[in-house]
């Protein structure tokens, strides 16, 4: 991961307007990894995850012309991609039902997949970060983060006034900040 | 408002992950346009988020990577889905592309009306060659065919019911693939392969849907019929679709080991 990039950000992503498919391919391979790695924190499960970030890199080719750079990094417009459709998909009906089929599966390509089930999703990335918060910040990034919930639905579901739900979740997000350094 | 307090709040952090509501997002992207200080603090997080990320990077499966160019590479199955987008982002244009596409429709219809008469006038003008203007009947009706299946195929992929699941190669044929367009309101399935390697003349393709773990035979095909939308028998339930190679006309239950592709069912885009 360490590679030195070929392009500077302006030049890929004005490749990436001209749907330049080389540039494409660059991209999932400096970016895949770490967007994987965010989508199985929030699904925990590797074939969905995989499905899923084909669909965020699909959504990615599409949207490009709707990112601007004003507003913010690549990286984080497409981990935000990544985030919410891992979001809708965990919403989704269809996930909702093969919670309670997890016994059907495909034996398609098993052999590939089982592979990264071994990951320990309490073990990367942000929710290890998460694992040094004191409780009551945890379970509030959980919800607002991992499980895509509003300031105001949490307040609700736990019962909390809504500024308490605000001042929690940026109070963790500061200390978050001085962890990821 | 103090700057330095603003960012210190933890908003930056909040706004970069996609916490924010839309009044949050737009104040933040204001006072973004006119603080250096602000940007500085948004940018730093970014790159620290960004470093924590690829540090915990997990290597995908290599067939995502086949899918997603697979999929940029054949922009046509996903054009329905462009138009959506182009709604979403930029209403102007989409008002342009439906009159592009009334207007190409409009062409098609003077063109084959134009055609068809051509074809008549000379057929009744060749009543006594028989054999050309039988040639210009047939040639006719394939283009007729053609022309029905690119518009049913099209009515297909733009119908909000319609699921469309991916189906990849299995390791027994890992070039092939088809989409299943599953039509949920009216339980229809169709079929269109690709690259599935052509069979002896004893065996036939079986589509299957795995219901809470049980297959059911969808239909068989051949292997010929590339790039053609097949309707296979309907299904109201499906968690999974696979293929799988059986004696010619199909056999009760699936032979796992001749698994040519298989797909999961998922909400679409």
């Amino acid at each position: 991961m360490n590679t030195i990039p070929t392009y500077s950000e302006q030049e890929l992503v004005s490749l990436l307007r001209n749907r330049d498919n080389k540039a494409f391919g660059y991209l999932y391979d400096h970016y895949s990894g770490a967007l994987f790695g965010i989508i199985l924190q929030i699904l925990n499960d590797s074939e969905l995850a995989s499905d899923v970030l084909q669909d965020v890199f699909v959504n990615i080719w599409r949207k490009i012309d709707s990112y601007d750079s004003t507003k913010g990094r690549l990286f984080t417009w497409m981990l935000n991609i990544a985030r919410n459709a891992s979001i809708d998909t965990i919403r989704s009906k269809n996930y909702q039902n093969e919670k309670k089929n997890q016994t059907m599966d495909c034996q398609g390509d098993g052999a590939q997949v089982a592979l990264i089930t071994q990951v320990n999703v309490d073990n990367i990335g942000f929710r290890k970060l998460l694992n040094l918060l004191r409780e009551d910040q945890r379970s509030l990034i959980e919800l607002a983060y991992f499980k895509g919930y509003t300031h105001e639905e949490i307040a609700d579901m736990e019962n909390i006034p809504l500024g308490t739900v605000k001042t929690r979740i940026r109070s963790a997000l500061i200390q978050l900040r001085g962890l990821l350094k | 408002m103090n700057i330095k307090d603003y960012i210190s709040s933890g908003i930056v952090q909040e706004y970069v992950l996609g916490l924010t509501n839309a009044a949050e997002c737009r104040e933040f992207e204001e006072l973004l346009v006119q603080h250096s200080e602000l940007r500085a603090a948004c940018r730093k997080f970014e790159e620290e988020l960004e470093r924590n990320a690829r540090n915990n990077a997990v290597v995908p499966p290599r067939q995502v990577k086949d899918g997603f160019l697979e999929a940029i590479q054949n922009p046509s199955i996903s054009q329905s889905k462009v138009n959506n987008m182009q709604q979403e982002n930029a209403p102007v244009q989409r008002g342009g592309s439906q009159r592009f596409m009334a207007a190409a429709t409009v062409v098609l219809l003077v063109a084959c009306g134009w055609f068809a008469y051509r074809s008549y006038n000379q057929s009744a003008e060749l009543k006594e060659s028989q054999a050309t203007s039988k040639d210009l009947q047939i040639r006719l009706d394939s283009a007729e065919n053609t022309l029905n299946k690119i518009i049913d195929e099209q009515k297909l992929i733009k119908d909000p019911n319609v699921t469309v699941v991916n189906m990849v190669g299995s390791q027994a044929a890992p070039k092939s693939s088809a989409n299943v367009f599953w039509d949920t309101a009216s339980a229809s399935v169709f079929l269109m392969v690709k690259n599935m390697p052509r069979l002896p003349s004893e065996q036939q393709y079986q589509l299957w849907a795995l219901i809470d773990g049980q297959p059911q035979s969808l239909g068989v095909f051949d292997s010929l019929q590339n790039n053609v939308v097949l309707k296979m028998s309907n299904t109201k339930k499906a968690d999974a679709f696979a293929i799988t190679i059986e004696k010619k006309g199909g056999n009760p239950s699936p032979t796992l080991e001749k698994m040519q592709s298989s797909g999961r069912t998922k909400a679409p885009l």
